[in-house]
């Protein structure tokens, strides 16, 4: 019983040592709640440090919460309900599933909490603000880049990403839409890769075998990207690949000439100006109800903007985003 | 591997489990008087209600997997089988628009997978673990195949009560939660099918000489697995306002963790009902305080871990000094 | 006593044989059914991603037949990738990757190791509680972002071919060689087998059971580490949830190669049949461009139907004495 008493105190110790250095400590300013779908894909930690960084500049702080298994919807659902206990002034909110979440978010109009919404439409709800890409767009503008580099004729395949995703949908839809417009480039396959990279490099291992002829790769996201230049790599075969994020690591491969283009995602920006509208609504300045981001492409003519970590990026003022959105 | 042991009843396991202070009760105690310490949050009406209507889902689940450790079995299958049971009962619901035939559907899908389960465990006689991991591919299989990845949403707006909803001002998930324990208990202690449960996984042999169909009765603990998911699947499909192909995937771990961390040992086949009960509303604060104390996901990650091991190694201490 | 262990072997050599036919049938079939099957570059293919499975199953196996489970494998391909891949990035050298790969693997197998002697906590529990554990230290460590761009000669382990052949599949007949050798030539592998199989007469001839244990652990945990150098070869980079996906199939090809979950039976060379099996036919569902929705489903039910098939040939109930 001893031994037990004894580990008892060395636990509550221990424990309380931990919690209380993590607790964050009070500071001047607003609390932005900030909700993103899951700690393992770099583009949620760039919305993450995007939102710190519009904070930090504004004297507002942000608290992050993030599912322990990625995408949990459960989970998703019981942080929005602890965090109407805690009542941030708003939330910066990412939809682990864009029409799973909707009870989640009445949630928090209910208890009064303003909700921007960013990257994943949601399908219901009040929401103070929407900011994100056009999906369709972006992968429209990054289909036209590999259109042209494979003069607009020859075999293609397109990995989707996690079925039931919007953003997947859309960037896949997009895909779709520019290669209807091509007579002569066929459309040999369309296989989810769940936007990670060993499922598409498995995908892409595959379609080699069942496609001697492949000249373009159409990927839903920078991973699965990846994934496809290492099968490809892997079976000694060529063929242009383009993805959609524009993370570091798309970067890197575009500069290595083995990625052609990244439609640009921006999650770094969505989330600054998410962030930005939440503080401005909470001080009661103008906003935007939508800002859609330029579609665009990163390609080897204009990625050094993006070739530096994200933590060295600032975000822009609300005057340049009003002006340029 | 098991010696003949006299036949425990059930009520004896309790006394004994009561007379010295387990160690998920002792974790329980600490993390309640750390968060109510260190988070102004914690402690309100509000939140309390919060945790434990959060903590309804598992507990439902919890109950059953309690029952069927305590045969020496698992059912590594819940979580899917929870996730299809919704995606059923919402589907039922858009087609039909009877919340009764939504319900039917989903327990008789519950009763038909705990019967598959029960039938592959108990004739088959393929191990409880191997079958129950097969059955979660079926299931998890089933659900991406009927929904195609999408969610199922356009349900009306009245399928929320089973989650938001209260009746005398208690929340519904727990009154159902409730409900189920007290069915739960009154099935474990005070039915001799109850007593079947712990022969079952303590002395099968006795069981068998004593004339009693073994094999039926643990087909019916794996029903009664089904039949908690299926009790469940409203409740979920509530807190969603829709059905997801992969919402409750993974829950049966949390499960098995509650029941461990409530002092229900793998063999032999003691168990604790209410200790489950304990080790789902720990669960349940403990990642609640921690959310309330903006503490990263990724060290709430290693605490739950750390959470289980610790109260378990307690546990083992307190054995060790009988 | 050799007449019961010649018993024992000539069990597991027909528990091989009817999965080499059932592998050979199945082959036979998606000939058949799909030109592109019998192609060497698909065969090539196949072996390369069951060695990825094969790899996080074969130090399981060595747990599977001590009675005990090990979840964490998962994550501790995780921990130890993501680890020695910040070590590769810092220092530019691969063999210190190496080091600290297995190194961190085997730390992690110590603990699941001690947890289950020392602190007496039951392997599924103690091992699903490391997962969580290792896991959360991994995405604490990795901070939601991805660690890529490996130097060439550590990339060929993963991506590399020798004489045609990819390079991880030498690796899976090296680790297939090994791992047999230790698990039916020598000593240690031979009580492992006694302390699944028979764990009182075991006890009773003097087999350090605990010190067993810890050991299989630590070596199932250094596999891990192992397997999660090829992974991050493999892929050129480290990301916080590199096994995940994988922890599930890997029991799973344990359990269709013949192990049985009691302790005391299976091979490594029934692991390896396991993930090829497995292999073949998620191979095969895609070649036939069957949707990955049927997949889980697939392999659940040759799940059950393998170890059923598998009980009825060696007559081996779930009811224990």
């Amino acid at each position: 019983m001893g031994e037990s008493m004894r580990l008892c105190h060395l636990l509550l110790a221990a424990s309380a040592a931990v919690l209380i250095s993590s607790a964050t400590a009070m500071a001047d300013g607003e609390t932005i709640a900030v909700f993103t779908k899951n700690l393992t894909n770099p583009f949620f930690q760039n919305e993450r440090v995007g939102a710190e960084n519009a904070a930090k500049q504004l004297n507002a702080k942000v608290i992050q919460y993030t599912p322990t298994k990625p995408d949990s919807i459960p989970e998703q659902l019981s942080e929005i309900e602890d965090v109407t206990i805690k009542k941030p002034n708003a939330v910066v909110f990412v939809p682990v599933d864009y029409k799973a979440m909707v009870p989640g978010v009445e949630k928090l109009n209910a208890a009064g909490i303003p909700v921007v919404n960013i990257t994943d439409h949601l399908a219901g709800g009040k929401i103070v603000a929407f900011v994100g890409i056009n999906d369709v767009q972006v992968g429209m503008t990054t289909a036209e880049s590999l259109m042209k580099a494979i003069g607009g004729k020859g075999n293609v395949v397109i990995l989707e990403g996690v079925k039931g995703s919007i953003s997947s949908q859309d960037r896949v839809k997009g895909f779709n839409d520019v290669i209807k417009k091509y007579p002569d480039v066929k459309l040999l396959a369309s296989q989810p890769g769940n936007f990670q990279r060993l499922n598409a490099l498995q995908v892409m291992e595959n379609l080699l075998q069942s496609h001697p002829q492949i000249n373009g790769v159409l990927a839903a996201n920078d991973a699965m990207a990846i994934g496809a230049i290492e099968a490809l790599d892997g079976a000694s075969r060529k063929a242009i690949v383009v993805g959609i994020n524009g993370t570091k690591e798309a970067v890197d491969a575009i500069k290595a000439g083995k990625l052609l283009s990244s439609g640009q995602a921006d999650p770094f920006m969505q989330a600054c100006i998410g962030t930005i509208i939440a503080i401005r609504h909470l001080r009661k300045l103008p906003i935007k109800q939508e800002i859609i981001l330029k579609p665009s492409v990163i390609d080897k003519s204009n990625f050094q903007e993006f070739d530096k970590p994200v933590e060295a990026r600032s975000c822009p003022k609300w005057e340049e985003i009003a002006a340029n959105n | 591997m098991t010696d003949t042991t006299i036949l425990d009843r059930p009520k004896k396991a309790r006394l004994t489990w009561i007379a010295r202070v387990p160690g998920v009760a002792v974790m329980l105690v600490v993390l309640l008087a750390l968060f109510g310490v260190m988070s102004p949050g914690f402690g309100t009406s509000a939140n309390l209600s919060n945790v434990l209507v959060q903590s309804a889902i598992l507990l439902i689940i919890a109950l059953a997997m309690t029952l069927i450790i305590m045969t020496e079995g698992i059912d590594l299958s819940m979580g899917a089988l929870l996730t299809l049971a919704t995606i059923i009962y919402a589907a039922t619901l858009l087609a039909s628009g009877s919340f009764v035939m939504a319900l039917a559907a989903a327990l008789a899908l519950g009763i038909a997978f705990g019967f598959l389960n029960g039938w592959l465990i108990a004739v088959a006689d393929i191990p409880p673990f191997v079958t129950t991991l097969g059955t979660l591919g079926v299931a998890q299989g089933l659900s991406l195949i009927v929904t195609d990845g999408q969610s199922i949403v356009g349900l009306p707006r009245s399928v929320q009560f089973a989650y938001a909803g209260t009746v005398l001002g208690i929340p519904f998930p727990v009154i159902v939660a409730v409900v189920c324990y007290f069915l739960c208990y009154w099935l474990l202690y005070q039915t001799r099918f109850g007593i079947g449960i712990s022969a079952l996984g303590g002395n099968r042999e006795a069981l068998r000489q004593a004339g009693v169909n073994d094999k039926l009765m643990l087909i019916a603990v794996y029903v009664l697995g089904g039949v908690a998911a299926a009790i469940a699947a409203p409740l979920l499909c509530a807190r969603m306002n829709s059905a997801h192909p992969t919402a409750a995937i993974g829950m049966e771990f949390d499960a098995i963790a509650a029941v461990a961390l409530g002092g229900t040992q793998f063999e032999r086949g003691n168990g604790w009902l209410f200790g489950t009960v304990l080790g789902v509303i720990t669960i349940g604060v403990l990642r609640n305080g921690l959310n309330l104390l903006a503490v990263p996901s990724s060290v709430q990650v290693a605490c739950v871990g750390f959470l289980v091991i610790v109260a378990l190694f307690l546990d083992g201490l307190r054995s060790k000094g009988t | 006593m050799p007449m019961a262990r010649r018993l024992v072997i000539s069990h597991d050599v027909l528990q091989v044989v009817y999965r080499l036919i059932a592998v050979g049938i199945l082959c036979a079939g998606l000939a058949l059914l799909s030109d592109s099957f019998l192609t060497i570059n698909n065969i090539v293919n196949v072996l390369r991603q069951a060695s990825l499975v094969f790899f996080m199953a074969s130090g399981l196996t060595l747990v599977i037949l001590t009675a005990n489970l090990d979840l964490s494998v998962g994550a501790n391909v995780a921990l130890s990738a993501c680890i020695a891949a910040s070590v590769i990035k810092a220092t530019g050298s691969p063999w210190l990757g190496f080091l600290v790969g297995i190194g961190t693997g085997s730390l992690v197998g110590l603990v699941n190791g001690l947890m289950v002697t020392g602190m007496r906590i039951p392997s599924f529990i103690a091992t699903y509680g490391m997962l969580w554990v290792a896991q959360g230290i991994t995405y604490w460590y990795m901070a939601g972002e991805t660690i890529h761009g490996f130097p060439p000669e550590f990339r060929a382990i993963g991506s590399g071919y020798f004489l045609g052949i990819p390079i991880p599949v030498y690796l899976m007949a090296v680790f297939l060689a090994l791992g047999s050798f230790f698990a039916k030539r020598t000593t240690y592998g031979q009580q492992i087998y006694a302390i699944g199989g028979n764990p009182v007469a075991a006890r009773l001839s003097g087999i350090p059971g605990n010190r067993r244990l810890v050991l299989v652990f630590v070596v199932s945990g250094a596999m891990a580490g192992l397997a999660s150098l090829i992974f991050l070869a493999r892929l050129n980079s480290a990301e916080g949830d590199i096994g995940d996906a994988l922890t599930l199939p890997a029991i799973a090809a344990v359990l269709i190669g013949g192990t049985s979950l009691f302790g005391g039976i299976g091979t490594m060379f029934g692991t390896f049949v396991g993930a090829l099996l497995l292999t073949l036919i998620l191979n095969g569902m895609n070649l036939l461009a069957v949707s990955a929705s049927w997949q889980p489903l697939v392999t659940g039910v040759i799940l059950i139907a393998a170890v059923w098939l598998d009980m009825k040939t060696r007559g081996e109930s779930a009811a224990r004495v």
